[in-house]
């Protein structure tokens, strides 16, 4: 099942974090500045606002264009404003990172978005972008340009809809932080089974842990008592890959149906990571996936692996 | 069969419109170039219904907005609200409401909308540093400039670009034609009756944080102060658009209101007062477009029968709920518009409508005033009309603030319509 090659390159780590405001956003944006900086990772904050409809989108450019000249900003700026700000208090070790002033001449428009320029000793380390439009379509758009590799996004009131359109449409992994709190301690729950996804899944648990110190179990679950040897075989790969790099690691086997077994093992303390499912996005749609389900029904912050 | 063929594209036209897989544009050229493939006209004959003077009209007033709010007569505007209005909250909620209806009626309610939201939002801002403890007064305020400008564009021809596609079709159609002063005598007592209902609902809605705004608008003073007294070129612009508006109320019978509102924009650029790339960079040529295919459709509408088709099947299905002909008329054309203007927009509401009510029967002059009255009771959502998106675009009020104000706006505009029709345009 493990791959002889590793499938992530922990050298080169694009991560994306959306935001939304900075009433909301504060656990998202910490995760995001965690894990980029624990990675060395490049971090691209992103803000998704409402498209004005095309019929009013002309009068609205206008009284932006005109609220300019009294120096009030786009909200999405604002929001990335607070953003910068935030990322400066909670890295206060990065040097080059506090000199950087957000300067709303520094904007440009570029494939669809507006981007602040940054300067050079931050450029492709972190980037600022504003996009307007429907929010997965545009965080699917942001992450093909700019080829991320995980997507760190904050949960909704609309979970069933968010998790059918995350899992569908987004084209990397991604970490829905539900409920997430950033001082609580959590302990990994790595779902294993014998899906092409799990090599990726085991990939990223182990790097996790192993940045941020985070114990790890895992949990295989069959409908029935008995565990074939694809489900045994993933497992004690999964286990033999966390002792190879020095990571304690806890097995479980339940029998019951996987998705409430899933959602009452993970209760409220655990970071899920699980595989995205490899149906076809029709079978999905008209039938759901063991991803989709899980994230619908679990309140605690989950990382699908794609 | 060309009439079941102009239903098929504009039934096309309106799911294409609703959805958005397509830019708008592009659902324009779909709607002309269908009307040629079908055979529903020939090519010159759709040239000729797609530009008119509606489309001048739009075309000219959308150029006329970037010309005039790019004059910065937004502060001078906002010391003369001052000025009138004094320091307490609900006298300026007043004010703003009233300037933006009497503005929006002549100059249209997105310029309006565009000049009086620096005014709205600097007042927000310096009420308090976070303008989410003062959420009462922030959306007081916005609010007083969306539906001040909304109720305000339909009281003259050039409030609005649906009211012109109105008078299009009026002219079009053979049912007669309204002067820019006719309309006026018929439509501005309503926005007059509205305005200070419209206060009342927005305090009694959203209630006010601060009663007072004494030290927000003294500093609101002291940053429009900075721009100096009025310029030679601010007074110029203001003379060319008071020219304008006198070419609308005394020659539009002759000449049409796009071609005056053409002559405008034209003397603005003759004067220097606006750069060509300026204009072109924030002018939406897509909604001209859009506007333009969507009259010829209404026009194929009417010709090919497909508008009294449909007023036929609406008449036969509902004259057996509601018996009297004046009352069924009225209450389609203003539910059937009042309706698809909060999911389409205003004017393309009334551009798709106004050839079905203007065939439902009765007075087509009063039901075409009751359709373009109507297509601006977009209050409960943020697409309906320019100045509601453009508040809503400063993410400082949420879709649930228009449903909350504007069922009380709905009730307020739907009786004051009743009112006017039984009262005021009889006498008249």
């Amino acid at each position: 099942m493990m791959s002889k090659h590793s499938l992530i390159n922990p050298e080169s780590l694009r991560f994306l974090t959306a935001v939304s405001s900075s009433e909301f956003s504060r656990p998202t944006l910490a995760m995001g500045s965690l894990i980029a900086s624990v990675f060395d990772a490049s971090l691209g904050v992103v803000y998704v606002g409402e498209k004005a409809n095309e019929f009013h989108g002309g009068a609205v450019n206008l009284t932006r264009q005109n609220l300019e000249t009294w120096d009030i900003i786009h909200p999405g700026l604002d929001v990335l404003k607070w953003a910068l700000q935030e990322l400066k208090k909670l890295n206060p070790e990065n040097t080059d990172l506090a000199k950087i002033q957000f300067n709303t001449d520094h904007v440009f428009e570029e494939d669809g978005r507006i981007k602040i320029i940054m300067p050079d000793k931050e450029d492709g380390r972190i980037e600022l972008i504003l996009r307007e439009g429907e929010l997965v379509d545009q965080l699917r758009k942001e992450i093909q340009l700019e080829s991320y590799d995980l997507a760190i996004i904050g949960g909704s009131q609309n979970k069933q809809h968010l998790a059918h359109s995350i899992i569908q449409y987004l084209p990397s992994s991604v970490f829905v932080l539900q409920k997430f709190a950033p001082r609580k301690k959590y302990k990994l729950l790595l779902l294993v089974d014998d899906s092409q996804a799990t090599a990726k899944s085991v990939e990223w648990g182990a790097l996790i842990a192993q940045k941020l110190g985070w114990p790890v179990k895992t949990l295989t679950v069959s409908k029935t008592k008995l565990f074939g040897p694809g489900y045994q075989g993933a497992a004690d790969m999964a286990k033999a890959y966390f002792e190879a790099r020095n990571i304690d690691v806890e097995q479980h086997f339940i029998t019951g149906d996987p998705v409430s077994t899933f959602v009452d093992f993970a209760g409220d303390d655990h970071i899920v990571i699980m595989g995205a499912s490899t149906l076809n996005p029709v079978k999905q749609l008209l039938f759901g996936s063991k991803p989709i389900k899980t994230l619908a029904r679990t309140d605690v912050p989950i990382l699908i692996v794609r | 069969m060309p009439a079941y063929d102009a239903l098929i594209i504009i039934s096309m036209a309106l799911i294409l419109i609703i959805t958005e897989p397509l830019p708008l544009p592009a659902i324009a050229m779909f709607m002309l170039f269908m009307q040629v493939i079908l055979g529903i006209d020939t090519a010159n004959n759709v040239a000729s219904s797609f530009m008119n003077d509606a489309v001048f009209f739009i075309m000219g007033s959308l150029m006329l907005a970037v010309a005039i709010v790019s004059q910065g007569l937004d502060k001078r505007l906002a010391l003369g609200i001052i000025k009138i209005t004094g320091h307490k909250t609900w006298r300026i909620i007043a004010g703003f409401t009233a300037i933006s209806a009497i503005l929006s009626s002549f100059i249209g309610e997105h310029t309006v909308a565009a000049m009086m939201m620096p005014v709205g939002l600097t007042l927000v801002r310096y009420a308090h540093k976070d303008p989410r403890k003062v959420k009462g007064l922030t959306a007081a305020l916005l609010f007083s400039i969306a539906y001040g400008a909304t109720i305000g564009s339909i009281g003259t021809p050039s409030g609005g670009g649906r009211n012109v596609i109105m008078m299009n079709y009026w002219a079009e159609f053979g049912a007669g034609t309204v002067s820019y002063l006719e309309w006026m005598k018929y439509i501005y007592p309503m926005v007059l009756i509205q305005i200070p209902f419209t206060v009342l609902i927005l305090l009694r809605t959203f209630k006010p944080e601060q009663s007072n705004l004494d030290s927000a608008v003294r500093k609101l003073v002291v940053d429009v102060a900075r721009a100096g007294k009025i310029k030679a070129r601010e007074w110029v612009a203001i003379s060319l658009f008071v020219l304008v508006f006198f070419g609308w109320v005394f020659l539009s019978e002759d000449y049409g209101l796009g071609i005056i509102a053409l002559v405008g924009v034209f003397l603005y650029l003759a004067f220097g007062l606006v750069e060509w790339n300026e204009l072109n960079r924030k002018t939406n040529w897509g909604v001209i477009l859009l506007f333009g295919a969507a009259i010829s459709i209404g026009i194929q509408m009417n010709k090919t029968g497909a508008a009294q088709w449909v007023a036929n099947v609406i008449i036969n299905n509902l004259s057996q709920v509601i018996s009297s002909p004046e009352v069924l008329q009225g209450s389609v054309s203003v539910l059937l518009t009042g309706v698809m203007s909060n999911i389409l927009s205003s004017s393309a509401t009334v551009a798709v409508v106004g050839p079905i009510v203007l065939d439902l029967g009765g007075d087509p002059i009063l039901i075409g005033f009751a359709t373009a009255i109507s297509s601006a009771f977009g209050y409960f959502t943020a697409v309906a009309a320019p100045a509601c998106t453009i508040i809503y675009s400063s993410g400082l009020v949420k879709s649930k603030d228009f449903l909350r104000a504007g069922w009380k706006m709905g009730v307020l505009s739907v009786l004051s319509l009743l009112g006017l029709a039984l009262f005021w345009w009889p006498v008249l």
